[in-house]
């Protein structure tokens, strides 16, 4: 029993970092993104190959990923990110879409068998096989993401992306870099979601592309909107709420799903403005011109 | 070889552009993404292959209820799901279209089974030679029943006062309603033909690929939505030309590059077009 709570309780943590990331890209920099498990996915795969290949540590490890996962992010926000909302939203779903394939196809990712053996992370000499060390490193890196996302919107850049998100053509006009802002929120989401990627894949040491399908980053995009688009807070409920949800919803044996989706549609129709979403935010967009 | 696999891929893609058109109205009208689509395209199919499993109904009778049944479900989906969220941001009935979808294939999958179930009823499909080249007459059919549908549309929207209606609403909804259109009942319309739309492309894709499943909407959905995007989205022959682009490459693509990214051929050309002319092929909104 303690050993299931551990285990849920690390992939919350996985989920929150994950969130976060996302809710950087749509809550303040007011791009939405569909395929967001993909650099999840591009995450988890470099730091399994390169520990498995090169022997590398866990640190470095999930740098790499970090570092893969952020140049990808960086490769596909420069060329798409002038694009409006909905097209950025079907790049992102295609995007997600095919790296899903890139991952099931590949020789080096193991196809649809993935990559199996991926060692713990090994810190000092201790192992962190344990789950409770485990759990311990990743709500570690959830306090840093946390701390790294509250300076962050909280500065003089943070502030700069929240006028991007609001008005675009204002913040341009008040002299904001739009496009170079953009791309970087783009590229660090995407790093954060590589290493929420690498924390998963030394904790269940065995990854195939099932974890990084669109499921998965509807299920992150589901985070970030029931939580609140643009709320911190928010986003740690959202990504806790959704990832235990499934596991309290076990007593409706065979109709966990059908449960799930209607009350995902009930507390979207209660709440529109997520569960901690300021409700200043989604007036805005009710004021705001569409096409 | 090349015209087999370029009728194959025109026959999915004008199925495809069936279901793109409900995606491309109901943007047009709303700037919603109904991401339930594909399950309403599951519903109409579901509905025809049990009517025509009893026996008791014939097939034209069964493709008629079937399509109307998955019109109904769009209605509702409207009602519960998108209405009460108007006004919200953008991504908030996304997320309950999805929240949707995810119901919808759970209910599917209870009271159906997960199995694949064939078409109740043989057709004798032969394939005849049109002008040397080879011809399915189920591929025919299905082209041509789409191509009918589409055409019925276009005259609809062009030449019916509740067409008419329907772009109005497009345009600009808060001057339609000052021009007295009762704009909540062109919303319910677009969402019934939408969904009848899809219903009828359910219906002959069961038949095609002989079956019926839970999450057999996912991927044409995902492809169709793309297909109305890569047309222009809110246009309704760029929905239909975006289909068929889309249907054609895919099918080449699997031939004649790899068959194992078949699915991601829709995407990779979706995202390299959305690059060149991010405004889609055909620019324009509600035409």
């Amino acid at each position: 029993m303690t050993a299931y709570v551990l285990h849920l309780a690390i992939l919350a943590g996985i989920y929150i970092i994950l969130t976060l990331s996302l809710n950087l890209i749509i809550g303040y920099g007011g791009q939405v993104s569909l395929g967001h498990a993909a650099f999840y996915g591009i995450g988890a795969y470099a730091s399994a190959l390169v520990s498995l290949h090169w022997h590398f540590p866990w640190p470095l490890a999930a740098l790499s990923a970090m570092v893969v996962a952020g140049a990808c992010g960086l490769g596909l926000g420069l060329p798409t990110l002038r694009l409006k909302e909905d097209y950025l939203a079907v790049v992102t779903l295609g995007f997600g879409v095919i790296m899903d394939l890139v991952f099931l196809n590949l020789e080096i990712t193991g196809g649809p068998d993935g990559l199996v053996g991926i060692p713990a992370p090994n810190l000092l000499g201790v192992s962190l096989r344990p789950p409770v060390l485990y759990l311990g490193l990743v709500y570690f890196l959830v306090g840093l993401t946390l701390a790294l996302v509250w300076r962050l919107v909280n500065s003089y850049h943070g502030r700069a992306l929240k006028a991007i998100r609001d008005h675009e053509v204002t913040a341009q006009v008040m002299g904001i870099n739009t496009p170079a802002y953009k791309v970087a929120i783009f590229t660090l989401a995407a790093a954060l979601a590589g290493l929420a990627g690498s924390l998963y894949a030394h904790y269940i040491s065995f990854i195939n592309p099932e974890s990084f399908g669109l499921h998965t980053s509807i299920l992150i995009l589901a985070m970030v909107v029931l939580g609140g688009m643009g709320s911190i807070i928010g986003s740690v409920v959202g990504a806790v709420a959704l990832s235990l949800l499934p596991e309290m919803l076990r007593q409706f044996h065979g109709y966990q799903d059908l449960v799930y989706g209607a009350i995902l549609v009930g507390l979207l129709i209660w709440r529109p403005q997520g569960l901690l979403g300021r409700g200043k935010l989604s007036l805005k967009f009710v004021t705001r011109e569409r096409g | 070889m090349f015209f087999q696999q370029l009728l194959n891929g025109l026959t999915t893609g004008s199925v495809y552009a069936l279901i793109a058109l409900g995606y491309t109205m109901i943007y047009g009208i709303l700037g919603l993404i109904n991401f339930a689509q594909g399950e309403i395209y599951m519903c109409g199919a579901f509905v025809a292959v049990l009517l025509l499993a009893t026996g008791a109904v014939n097939f034209f009778l069964a493709f008629v209820l079937g399509m109307s049944a998955a019109a109904l479900l769009g209605v509702a989906l409207e009602r519960i799901a998108f209405r009460p969220l108007r006004g919200a941001h953008p991504l908030v009935p996304l997320i309950s279209a999805i929240g949707a979808s995810i119901f919808l294939q759970s209910l599917a999958l209870i009271l159906f089974g997960p199995n694949d179930r064939p078409f109740p009823i043989q057709f004798h499909f032969r394939t005849i030679n049109l002008a040397g080249l080879p011809l399915s007459t189920l591929q025919g059919a299905i082209l041509g029943a789409a191509l009918g549908f589409m055409g019925l549309l276009v005259l609809f929207v062009r030449y019916t006062k509740y067409g008419k209606a329907i772009v109005a609403c497009a345009l600009d909804r808060d001057t339609a309603r000052l021009m007295g259109i009762n704009v909540d009942r062109m919303v319910s319309l677009t969402f019934f033909i939408g969904s009848a739309l899809s219903g009828a492309a359910g219906i002959m894709m069961a038949i095609y690929y002989n079956g019926t499943y839970p999450r057999m909407g996912l991927l044409p959905g995902l492809k169709a939505f793309s297909a109305a995007i890569l047309g222009g989205v809110g246009s309704i022959p760029g929905a239909i030309i975006g289909g068929l682009i889309l249907g054609v490459a895919e099918s080449l693509g699997a031939a004649y590059l790899s068959s194992g990214y078949k699915d991601g051929i829709a995407f990779a050309i979706l995202i390299l077009v959305l690059l060149l002319r991010p405004q889609g092929i055909l620019k324009g909104r509600g035409d």
